[in-house]
């Protein structure tokens, strides 16, 4: 456990010292999308990866978070700090309501049904005139400032925000993997009769997951639509965004802490550089070796790059003890 | 050693003499869903690239007769081309990487207005000037930036010019044109075009017109029976069309089946001006009309915009269209801008793009001027209708190529 935590710790230094050692924006704005990314792979995991149900539809909170705080601050000038926190509240109440009845659902269904909610919210948005519907908000330009979360100078203060976020994403997911409720919930995902038998509230415990894993993605939603300045129906509750959380944590490793932060490490930098490097050509190979990365981990690591990790582990232990 | 320090000696006096090469960001959608669309707009940005940097004498633009930017000693313009995938989230990283990480002085792109938004206010905070050659949302130039210009004639203004074009129809040829229908898909570019009619169309209730239905589709739409219904039952005069070459090929076929029979078909910029849209339906795409920035039967009017695209066919295999003209434009007129500045000083160039008057031989309006909020007040478009395969240039009348047929006929007797 200590062993495990001092690694946490490790990455956590690493990740915050390394934008100020590399001043380049392209750097540090690969660091901000890499910890937003993680963070959401963070609160994906702890319904995911820990309960075992499948959600496609995180960029339903995800959108909810970014449309809360930009519509409180487009139409009143509220602070998106206020609104970081009505949209964790707005997607937690959204997430109760609308996860409660799917829970009954197992498995695939599930995820289909997360699938088809994501879509009907999106389409609400698409056709919904007082937020401007398929038109999008472009965020007022506004001087730099704390309270407005506007930075134009520099985005170290954007990557500080993210970095919160981002470990108190970890925390949580910590705290939960680690206690009661964490182990409740893995016996959910290994045997829903059984944990139930053991006189687990399944569907309470199921929920208590879900409420907590949309307020956190809702709270890096507004990050996201303060960094970029403008955002739209398809841009938040896009299918891209919910696969892009799946995929960097199934690809990092399901059900681990250290699953989607390793994800997003491989995946963000990934994307971003091939499409610096050869985007231009206009060819798509930043594409193709994103893709060929991914089918490369799933055929031969179905567990993520965290399972390659043990493996190598268990290996070098085995090898010590036939030297030894 | 000597010889090395010879080597060394030339290779570095051949640096300090080589020209500078200036570079200006181009961000467009290479890859995903409108990567046909972006490539030969890419094409197109080669196409002026080799025209400022090379000797074209025949090409009679500013920039066409000298080597590179004569104001800054012939110095080479690059393009720096990014690819943004249609994601607004990219075209914002893309330009700051650009203006931070490339040294560009300018940028063009973006195409989907969406994605515009995002990159242009990064340009905004950079004090960069950003050119937008297509994309043709009104809300881009009603957000007060200082740095941001745009060429294409926004949805409004398309909207003023379907109605001027129809009273023109009705004058001239006794058309009887008066119930208009919006038929829109439900994105950001179908609902505000819609909303245009709504707004402008209060100008022109004096000349009889009235919209008798409004029908909106969703993007994901596989089937239009029911809207195509609600279509025929209004029974109007004039549909204005807000739709992707997809789903307007699939409206075309279903008006055929239902026997749809309006007077004219307008279309905002979209699936009517893309070529494909002739190949898809052959005889049933005749008679549909919209507005274009340029279409191959004005080619022999405009013998400039013919040799452009001799070079663009060279490259891309088909002929220029009118959103790539416009894309074509900007990077034209930001070089210009840059050599008229006879520096690469932001401020500068802001100045000329601001004041200046460039000339656009290639464009039926021959210029471009931008007003105080960076709209091009030079329309440069064409209504064009497809007359026998052809997009046929019908309206204003100087650049007549064939005369309007205001009537659809029967389906079966095409």
């Amino acid at each position: 456990m200590a062993m495990k935590n001092r690694l946490l710790y490790v990455i956590s230094v690493v990740a915050l010292v390394l934008p100020f050692i590399f001043r380049n924006v392209n750097f540090q704005h690969i660091m901000i999308m890499l910890l937003i990314f993680a963070g959401l792979g963070e609160s994906w995991n702890i319904i995911t990866g820990f309960a075992g149900q499948t959600s496609f539809g995180h960029a339903a909170f995800f959108g909810i978070g970014a449309y809360t705080s930009t519509i409180l601050f487009y139409k009143f000038g509220i602070s998106p700090w206020v609104g970081m926190l009505l949209g964790a509240l707005f997607a937690a109440v959204v997430s109760a309501i609308v996860s409660y009845p799917c829970f009954r659902l197992k498995g695939h269904y599930f995820a289909v049904a997360t699938l088809a909610v994501a879509e009907i919210i999106k389409q609400l948005f698409v056709s919904w005139d007082y937020v401007e519907g398929a038109t999008g908000i472009s965020i007022p330009v506004k001087p730099d400032s704390f309270w407005m979360m506007q930075f134009h100078r520099s985005k170290i203060p954007y990557f500080l925000i993210a970095y919160v976020l981002f470990i108190v994403s970890v925390v949580i997911a910590v705290l939960i993997e680690r206690n009661k409720m964490g182990y409740y919930l893995k016996a959910i995902r290994e045997s829903h009769e059984a944990a139930e038998a053991l006189g687990i509230n399944t569907t309470r415990y199921k929920l208590y997951a879900m409420i907590v894993s949309s307020a956190v993605t809702a709270m890096f939603g507004t990050l996201y639509a303060q960094y970029i300045l403008y955002i739209d129906p398809f841009m938040v509750f896009g299918l891209d965004i919910s696969m892009k959380i799946v995929l960097l944590t199934v690809l990092g490793g399901l059900g681990t802490v250290y699953g989607p932060i390793i994800g997003s490490a491989i995946l963000i930098p990934l994307s971003e550089y091939t499409r610096a490097f050869l985007g231009g050509t206009g060819k798509g190979i930043d594409l193709m070796i994103y893709g060929a990365l991914i089918v490369i981990v799933a055929c031969f690591e179905p567990r993520g790059v965290f399972g390659l990790f043990q493996r190598s582990k268990k290996r070098g232990a085995q090898y010590a003890k036939t030297t030894a | 050693m000597k010889k090395l320090l010879v080597v060394l000696t030339i290779l570095l006096s051949l640096t300090v003499l080589a020209q500078e090469v200036i570079k200006i960001g181009a961000i467009f959608p290479l890859t995903g869903p409108a990567a046909a669309t972006g490539v030969k707009i890419k094409y197109a940005v080669e196409v002026a690239q080799e025209i400022i940097n090379g000797e074209h004498p025949e090409i009679e633009l500013l920039l066409g007769k000298s080597a590179g930017l004569p104001n800054l000693k012939g110095a080479k313009v690059q393009f720096v081309f990014a690819d943004h995938q249609a994601n607004p989230e990219l075209a914002m990283a893309e330009a700051e990487r650009l203006i931070r990480n490339e040294g560009v002085v300018a940028l063009i792109g973006c195409y989907h207005s969406s994605a515009t938004k995002p990159a242009s206010q990064v340009a905004e905070k950079y004090g960069i000037p950003f050119i937008a050659g297509s994309s043709s949302s009104a809300a881009l130039t009603e957000r007060g930036l200082q740095w941001f210009f745009r060429i294409a004639p926004h949805d409004g203004m398309e909207t003023v010019f379907f109605f001027e074009y129809l009273k023109y129809l009705n004058q001239k040829y006794n058309a009887n044109i008066k119930r208009v229908a919006v038929v829109y898909i439900d994105n950001e570019y179908g609902v505000h075009a819609a909303q245009m009619v709504k707004e402008k169309i209060k100008d022109y209730q004096a000349d009889g017109f009235t919209i008798v239905a409004d029908v909106k589709y969703p993007a994901s739409a596989t089937n239009v029976d029911i809207e195509v219904q609600k279509v025929k039952g209004a029974k109007p005069d004039a549909i204005f069309h807000a739709s992707y070459i997809g789903d307007m090929t699939m409206f075309v076929k279903k008006y055929k089946e239902f026997n749809v029979l309006p007077k004219v078909v307008l279309s905002y910029c979209g699936g009517y001006q893309d070529p494909q849209f002739v190949i898809n339906l052959g005889k049933d795409a005749d008679y549909f009309a919209g507005p274009n920035a340029t279409t191959s039967a004005l080619f022999k009017k405009m013998p400039i915009l013919a040799k452009i695209n001799e070079m663009y066919k060279a490259k891309s295999g088909v002929d220029i269209d009118g959103p790539t003209l416009e894309d074509f434009a900007s990077a034209i007129v930001i070089a210009e801008a840059i050599n008229l500045a006879g520096s690469t000083e932001p401020q500068k160039i802001l100045n000329v793009l601001k004041t200046g008057t460039f000339m656009a031989p290639y464009f039926v309006s021959g210029r471009i001027k931008f007003g105080p909020d960076g709209q091009n007040i030079y329309s440069a478009s064409v209504m064009t209708q497809i007359l026998n395969g052809v997009y046929e240039a019908v309206w204003p009348e100087q650049y007549q190529t064939k005369e309007p047929v205001p009537q659809f006929p029967e389906w079966n007797k095409r």
